[in-house]
């Protein structure tokens, strides 16, 4: 199922985030179930802890990797409400949650992911809403004001 | 016929009849010195009428058109039974009829009709159509001449209606691959894209009207792929009618690739090109002389462009700007010129410039709680679009043949066109010089072609890993992924 090309470039993706300082994160090899994933636990700059997790799809790179926040669970807006009951929100930059309740950070959208684009960058994606997510938490108003758009030329 | 009176119009039919039959009627024709024409003159009225008749009323019979490759296929049938039943499609209120085999979209009104060897044969029950072939030693062409595979000469004569009643029709046969022939004939060999294969994807507007036209020029060989039905609000600009609406797209499609080249195989998918289907699309582009993507989804051009660079087919992705105010074509020759990859990485902006035709496209950019609204845009702004994407296809059709339109190789050289069809306001083009005033300036209505180079460290055709981990400073030769810890979520 996976390619040697798929694989050299997970492991080049685990290189980059460990000498680019994103050393809270590593990509993972799951023998066992023949599968990849990148995850690591991270402080915000309050010092709360956040768990994000990208499962790595069959088609990765060329298929965009959904990125979710798994811990805290579940994660909660300033109205007590899970992020998660939105599913699809621009005001919080998430897309549908997965299966199992987790929060879907949206980083790149489909219609604008391409193979270039590095696990790196999905995690300073990930850092940069959960900085976000804790202004909300502090404001009451959306997450979107605080990230605006999350420029692809991050 | 030269006149609306329908009286008049009677006394030229019964008179052309008259004559058609050999036998004197109550209306005849007679030559008219004064006004040096034929004139139809009704017998046995106080003031007999003259009409002038003129060429259009050899048009007022109506015609049936057979096609002849059928008769010779069923010759054995025809010569053992004398007769063989074959519906026809009624159009224009009994005005034409032609042999349902000919095409696939028959009219909503089929006759039943007959092929009848020689005279005296009785036709099945019911026929409303009558062809009789008569034997004849006069082998001159001529429309209504057969040649049977034995080789005997046989004309048609055409009759329709009920016994008693029938009326004469002019018949036809029609060869149909010669004589669609006729017309590319001189430009490139006629038989030359028979057994070339295209694989569309994506059929809108464009990659529709891409299709019908490489049937037009003979290519022989379609696969079709695209997930979407056929709306009311595509009738404007796809070639499809509004009678088709409902219909998958790739089935739509087919039949109007048919109704241009009868023995063009299509195989179609309704189907979304995805990662779950990729064997599947991989296998139908490697049969593939050339893949046309007309998608504008970019997670599927970007696939697409993964599997024809795995397979070493060339592709050509076209896409309407918004409002389609203008529009591109990325022609991709695998590890020759820049690939889809390599231009959305360069040049992300030009890349997701397209146009939002569908429901399917809005909701790809959109999140689904701020709907994005399909954007108009006129098919004859998408058309030049098209055209030329099923050009520079039908260039990589032809590229092993030399013919009329080799020379074009010298001019569609650059990896990269685009085409504006006017300088809409808000964009970079807005100032661009009125198309009078321009002589070098770039203008619309004109192909731009650009150069760019392949991105060496390009993910799809290029060494992605080698050149970012040189950039990183990076030695993979050792490196390895640890394992799973026991639970990491």
């Amino acid at each position: 199922m996976w390619t040697s090309e798929q694989h050299r470039r997970l492991v080049l993706e685990n290189e980059i985030l460990q000498k680019e300082g994103f050393t809270q994160f590593t990509v993972y090899q799951d023998k066992a179930a023949n599968t990849y994933y990148a995850s690591g636990v991270t402080s915000s700059n309050s010092g709360r802890q956040y768990r994000l997790y990208i499962p790595i799809p069959s088609g990765f790179p060329f298929q965009r990797p959904p990125m979710y926040l798994t811990q805290p669970f579940p994660l909660l807006m300033a109205d007590r409400r899970p992020v998660s009951s939105l599913g699809l929100s621009h005001a919080m930059h998430t897309l549908p949650p997965s299966s199992e309740g987790w929060v879907q950070i949206c980083h790149w959208r489909d219609a604008r992911w391409h193979a270039n684009i590095l696990l790196q960058k999905v995690f300073l994606k990930g850092l940069i809403w959960i900085e976000a997510y804790e202004q909300h938490l502090a404001t009451g108003r959306p997450l979107a004001e605080f990230v605006l758009t999350m420029a692809e030329g991050l | 016929m030269s006149t609306n009176d329908p009286q008049q119009q009677q006394m030229i039919r019964d008179a052309m009849k008259a004559i058609a039959e050999r036998k004197p009627g109550r209306t005849k024709l007679v030559y008219d010195k004064t006004q040096r024409t034929i004139v139809a003159v009704a017998a046995g009225t106080q003031t007999p009428r003259a009409l002038n008749i003129t060429a259009d009323d050899a048009d007022m019979f109506a015609v049936a058109t057979l096609s002849s490759r059928w008769l010779r296929e069923h010759w054995p049938q025809i010569m053992r039974d004398r007769a063989i039943a074959v519906p026809f499609s009624s159009w224009d209120d009994g005005d034409a009829f032609a042999q349902c085999d000919l095409g696939v979209q028959p009219s909503p009104s089929i006759v039943q009709g007959a092929v009848l060897l020689g005279d005296g044969v009785d036709p099945p029950q019911g026929t409303q159509l009558r062809v009789v072939l008569t034997a004849t030693k006069d082998s001159s062409p001529d429309a209504s001449a057969f040649i049977a595979p034995d080789g005997s000469s046989h004309r048609a004569h055409g009759w329709r209606g009920a016994s008693g009643r029938e009326e004469p029709i002019d018949t036809c046969f029609a060869d149909v691959q010669p004589e669609l022939a006729t017309r590319r004939a001189g430009i490139f060999e006629t038989t030359v894209l028979n057994d070339k294969s295209v694989f569309c994807i994506g059929l809108g507007t464009g990659g529709a009207h891409a299709a019908i036209e490489l049937a037009k020029c003979g290519v022989g060989r379609f696969m079709l792929v695209d997930r979407d039905r056929l709306s009311v609000g595509n009738v404007v600009r796809h070639p499809g009618g509004i009678s088709q609406v409902g219909r998958f797209k790739v089935n739509v499609v087919r039949d109007l690739i048919h109704e241009k080249n009868p023995d063009a195989q299509v195989s179609t998918y309704p189907v979304e090109l995805t990662y779950e289907n990729r064997e599947t699309i991989k296998e139908l582009v490697s049969q593939a002389g050339v893949v046309i993507c007309g998608t504008d989804n970019r997670p599927s051009k970007l696939l697409l462009n993964k599997l024809c660079i795995e397979a070493g087919v060339v592709a050509v992705y076209g896409g309407a700007y918004r409002r389609a105010y203008g529009g591109q074509i990325l022609r991709v020759r695998p590890r020759q010129s820049p690939c889809h990859q390599c231009f959305v990485a360069m040049m992300p902006d030009a890349a997701s410039d397209l146009e939002v035709s569908s429901t399917s496209d809005a909701d790809d950019i959109a999140y689904s709680d701020r709907p994005v609204a399909v954007e108009p845009g006129l098919s004859l702004d998408v058309l030049p679009i098209a055209n030329m994407l099923t050009k520079l296809a039908l260039l990589e059709l032809l590229a092993d043949k030399p013919t009329s339109l080799s020379i074009l190789n010298r001019d569609y050289t650059a990896p990269w066109y685009r085409w504006l069809n006017r300088p809409e306001p808000g964009t970079e083009y807005a100032s661009w010089p009125p198309l009078s005033d321009s002589i070098d300036e770039m203008t619309i209505n004109r192909w731009y072609g650009i150069y760019f180079d392949r991105d060496p460290g390009c993910s799809a055709c290029g060494d992605f890993n080698s050149t970012i981990a040189a950039e990183y400073g990076l030695d993979l030769a050792s490196a390895t992924l640890p394992s799973s810890p026991a639970k990491d979520h």
